[in-house]
């Protein structure tokens, strides 16, 4: 059982239709998410980073590919079936304010995953309750907090209502979607070591999406970069940051600001231009148009080679 | 009257400003005791957290707080040697977008979608230099939307047909467009790309230099300031707690607690930890005035004296520090 | 009277989301007060037989027409001698409760229309907005009128006719707040634990939705008043010799300038019942809102 990954992904393709075409958001995406890791999943906006976590949940209906849980495709199943999964997999969103109904206290809000499933009335409400208050503490929450309102929390603990209503099915798998980035620094640093905290102690995986690589970097066991929906970098954590191979990924470490005073002379390589959207995209690689070292050869098709052992790059001009 | 030493150094110079908004439930004192100075031609970073009162310095500059519920309770706010508290309206309209030009946070929001970036831009020029001949106005435009990067055979379109880093850049060319002393930035590139944000920290750097105009950087990010900013102030509950040059703040032993703690709990490309160390409890409530230090209640360092008496400024080579750990050094020595 | 009685001694924390809101509403003064208007107003509507015999409303009595306020009429007469105050309490009853269900009428059908368009969006969306924009196309009046002309007179026929006119102003308002509302995170996060539509659109997407509607609903509670008068002014809908208030009033605007009462009492009739329910429905979209103060 070692061996089979948690989630995988396999040729996993997301287009959206609209009026100027067809919107190629994610494109033939492949990854393994063992029990257990985490996979940071880095991008630009509008890089499809949040669509395919979406897709993996089935939030989108995928276009073509597979999503495998436990080695099975789960883009197959019913409704039925999928309630089954659901409570495995789970997501927890960017947004502390809109992501939490504004009408509900923190207490309904936490336990409303379990009423769902809980059709057949298997736990009583005594159950119910110690399982909220459970959870609740589990995740930093103080007790008389479960009758508050969103409102009345800040984002650093509406984000810990987020993880708890999440973490109350007791899932395998969740999808985090920039889920500090809208926090301050200091709420961010607490949240984050929460994350790490349930993942040790609950085993969980994680395929963690944001834009920010310091706490990608901080976070990941494998990192996967997206430009326009196409994977362009895709290897260990410690391996991406030693020895970044495609000019974006090395571009967008150059980019990050950083503390480190003695990398504030360092020769900035700042790539020109801004990412469009891929509507009817041309084949070939999308990064071409702002890459320093694209050639006509660009234009062929887009896939990824292994260079290195578990070291997956689609470019590797430049070196 | 205005000191002549002053007028030759400072461009700004802000005194034991207090700001405070009443509204109907309480008061809320968004800064409290502030003291900040800036020479021509600097840049200096302000940096904080959410609620800190970073954005209410800057509209108290500029004298935009919301009407009837902002107040600036006392202090002083002097400009190029003018005290600007209790100036006329009509004085202010004349600094604003000529002398001091304030970039937000959010480009889609700050550009007018029913006017062309060209038009919009042209205006504040109109608005500053009505003198100016309608050719050389033009001539000028063209040549700003350029330096910022924007073609000038696109100045005819709308907002919503730029990206978010050139909608930026359109900002940026509006508040420079009148060569102003003072340029306010309040998170220009939050809302942006890191490669977007690199090439628009890039354009400041070089327009910096072009216009010579001092820069008020504020941000939330260490990285950016460290980057970009010659000398830093940490506000933390509406008070200056640290301000040196970015040396002094990032490389230096003495800190403020606030600032090292800031600092720690950053996950950074650089270091390799497995656990971050955020900082305990939440920020100070702006409700209430607190007794001793505001930071005491989430400070490692907490003693006696920091819940029963403010601290006072420790200096040392222009480092100030807020903080009662450097009074035992200084009785030491 | 449930919502007056205060027995309860419960810490806040204790209450559960119903008892909240009804907590909530009981606090804020002016629905209160609503609440004591509207019902004064139908407390007299419904106990009319014992003030003023139904014979009342269509006794004529020229000898004493047009007389002002006094003991024996309290509201005065109109032109034909008839007793004001017979005709208000029994006209009420007409106005009153043919508003009520025409809004509560237009309100159901109204929102499961605009609910499913915005909610699913796509073909089911374009159909069903296009058939309100037909209704829409045509005046309301002028619905009606073909409504009832082709189903004949008669209370029930006027409601359905007038609450048709009605569906499409709410199916947009709904439409648009649902489609808002569809797209926020925390109705993905309920997708993501599998929760079904019905429960997404029942209890996320209805509690946010719903203030601003029942306000408008409220405030359109006058101009239908007003409708069903201009209806039986034409002759459509309600037969007389049951008056209604609108009619009240329109069968005397001739005199309405010189014996002023006429056009006055029955006026602010129409004007309590309007604000009273406007007020209720101010105050049930605070108590809906866990944002409001108190």
């Amino acid at each position: 059982m070692m061996d089979r990954p948690l989630v995988e992904a396999v040729n996993l393709c997301k287009y959206f239709k609209t009026p100027k075409g067809q919107l190629h958001a994610v494109e033939d995406v492949n990854f393994k998410i063992y029990e257990g890791k985490t996979l940071g999943v880095v991008g630009e906006s509008g890089c499809g980073k949040s669509t395919l976590g979406r897709t993996v949940l089935r939030l989108h209906q995928a276009t073509s590919g597979q999503v495998l849980y436990e080695g099975e495709d789960i883009l197959k199943y019913s409704k039925r079936d999928m309630h089954k999964v659901q409570r495995n997999m789970q997501m927890i969103f960017q947004d502390p304010y809109s992501s939490l109904d504004p009408r509900m206290s923190i207490r309904a809000l936490i336990s409303e995953p379990l009423e769902v499933l809980n059709k057949k009335n298997e736990l009583s409400s005594a159950q119910l309750k110690e399982r909220v208050d459970h959870i609740m503490d589990m995740c930093g929450l103080p007790s008389h907090y479960s009758n508050l309102y969103p409102h009345e929390l800040d984002g650093g603990m509406r984000q810990r209502v987020g993880l708890a209503r999440s973490m109350i099915l007791d899932p395998k798998f969740i999808v985090c979607d920039e889920p500090v980035s809208a926090l301050d620094v200091s709420i961010q640093a607490q949240i984050l070591n929460l994350l790490m905290d349930l993942q040790d102690s609950h085993k969980l995986s994680y395929m963690f999406i944001t834009h920010d690589l310091a706490v990608v970097k901080h976070i990941s066991d494998d990192i996967m970069v997206m430009y326009m929906g196409q994977v362009v970098e895709y290897t260990s954590s410690s391996e991406l940051f030693a020895n970044p191979i495609h000019p974006y990924t090395k571009a967008l470490l150059n980019s990050i600001p950083t503390i480190d005073l003695s990398r504030r002379n360092r020769e900035r390589v700042t790539i020109s231009g801004e990412v469009s959207s891929p509507i009817n995209p041309a084949p070939g690689c999308r990064f071409a148009p702002r890459c320093p070292y694209a050639s006509e050869k660009c234009k062929e098709g887009h896939c990824l080679k292994e260079v290195k052992p578990g070291h997956f790059v689609s470019c590797t001009e430049g070196n | 009257m205005p000191n002549e030493t002053h007028k030759d150094d400072n461009l700004l110079e802000i005194k034991d400003l207090h700001v405070q908004y009443n509204t109907d439930d309480a008061v809320v004192y968004a800064v409290n005791g502030l003291n900040l100075s800036l020479k021509k031609g600097e840049k200096l970073g302000l940096v904080g957290e959410t609620g800190a009162g970073k954005t209410t310095l800057a509209l108290s500059i500029l004298q935009l707080l919301p009407k009837k519920v902002g107040q600036i309770a006392s202090g002083s706010i002097m400009y190029d040697g003018e005290e600007l508290l209790g100036k006329p309206d009509s004085y202010m309209l004349g600094l604003r977008g000529r002398r001091i030009s304030m970039i937000f946070q959010d480009p889609m929001t700050s550009l007018n979608p029913t006017k062309t970036v060209g038009e919009q831009v042209y205006e504040v020029l109109h608005l500053h230099f009505p003198n100016l001949s309608k050719e050389q106005k033009q001539e000028k435009v063209d040549r700003m939307l350029q330096l910022v990067g924007i073609p000038a055979s696109r100045k005819g379109e709308y907002p919503h047909q730029f990206s978010g880093g050139m909608k930026q850049r359109i900002v940026i060319a509006m508040a420079l467009i009148a060569e102003p002393e003072l340029l306010l930035a309040d998170e220009p590139t939050t809302a942006l790309d890191v490669t977007i944000q690199a090439q628009i920290l890039e354009l400041m750097r070089r327009l910096k230099d072009e216009f010579n105009s001092a820069v008020v950087l504020i941000t939330h990010d260490l990285g950016v300031v460290a980057e970009f900013c010659d000398n830093v102030s940490v506000i933390y509950a509406g008070r200056v707690v640290e301000h040196g040059t970015v040396e002094q703040i990032f490389a230096s032993e003495e800190k403020h607690p606030y600032t090292a703690g800031l600092i720690n709990c950053i996950p950074d490309l650089t270091r390799d930890e497995k656990r971050l160390k955020p900082i305990p409890g939440h920020m100070a409530d702006p409700r209430h005035i607190t007794t001793g230090c505001c930071f005491a209640d989430r400070c490692p360092h907490c003693m006696e004296k920091c819940r029963t008496t403010p601290p006072a400024m420790h200096e040392k080579d222009g480092h100030l520090i807020l903080c009662h750990l450097y009074d035992t050094t200084k009785e030491a020595e | 009277m449930g919502i007056f009685s205060k027995k309860k001694k419960k810490p806040l924390s204790e209450y559960s989301t119903g008892e909240l809101i009804l907590f909530r509403f009981r606090k804020n003064k002016l629905a209160m007060i609503g609440v004591a208007m509207f019902a004064f107003v139908t407390l007299f509507i419904l106990i009319a037989p014992l003030i003023r015999p139904y014979s009342m409303v269509i006794k004529q009595d020229i000898a004493n027409k047009l007389q002002g306020p006094s003991a024996e009429h309290i509201f005065g007469t109109d032109e034909l001698g008839r007793d004001l105050l017979a005709r208000i309490l029994y006209g009420g009853r007409i106005s009153l409760f043919c508003s009520l269900a025409i809004i509560g009428i237009a309100f159901v059908i109204g929102a499961i229309i605009g609910g499913t368009a915005g909610f699913f969006g796509g073909k089911v969306d374009t159909i069903l907005m296009r058939v309100v924009d037909m209704l829409m196309s045509v005046p309301s009046a002028l619905l009606a009128m073909a409504i009832i002309t082709a189903l004949g007179n008669g209370v029930w026929k006027l409601v359905l006719a007038l609450s048709i006119g009605q569906i499409p102003r709410f199916a947009r308002m709904v439409r648009s707040s649902v489609l808002t509302l569809r797209n926020m995170e925390y109705v993905e996060a309920a997708k993501c634990f599998g929760a079904s539509s019905p429960r997404i659109i029942l209890k996320h997407i209805l509690p946010n939705g719903i203030g601003p509607i029942v306000v408008s609903a409220t405030l359109t509670l006058g101009s239908v008043i007003l409708s069903i008068s201009s209806m039986g002014y034409l002759g459509l809908g309600v037969a007389s010799p049951t008056p209604e208030w609108g009619t009240i009033i329109s069968e005397n605007k001739v005199n309405i300038q010189y014996y002023p009462y006429l056009g006055i009492i029955p006026g602010i009739c129409i004007m309590l019942t309007v604000m009273s329910v406007n007020f209720i429905g101010d105050g049930l979209r605070d108590a809906f809102d866990p944002k409001s103060k108190n």
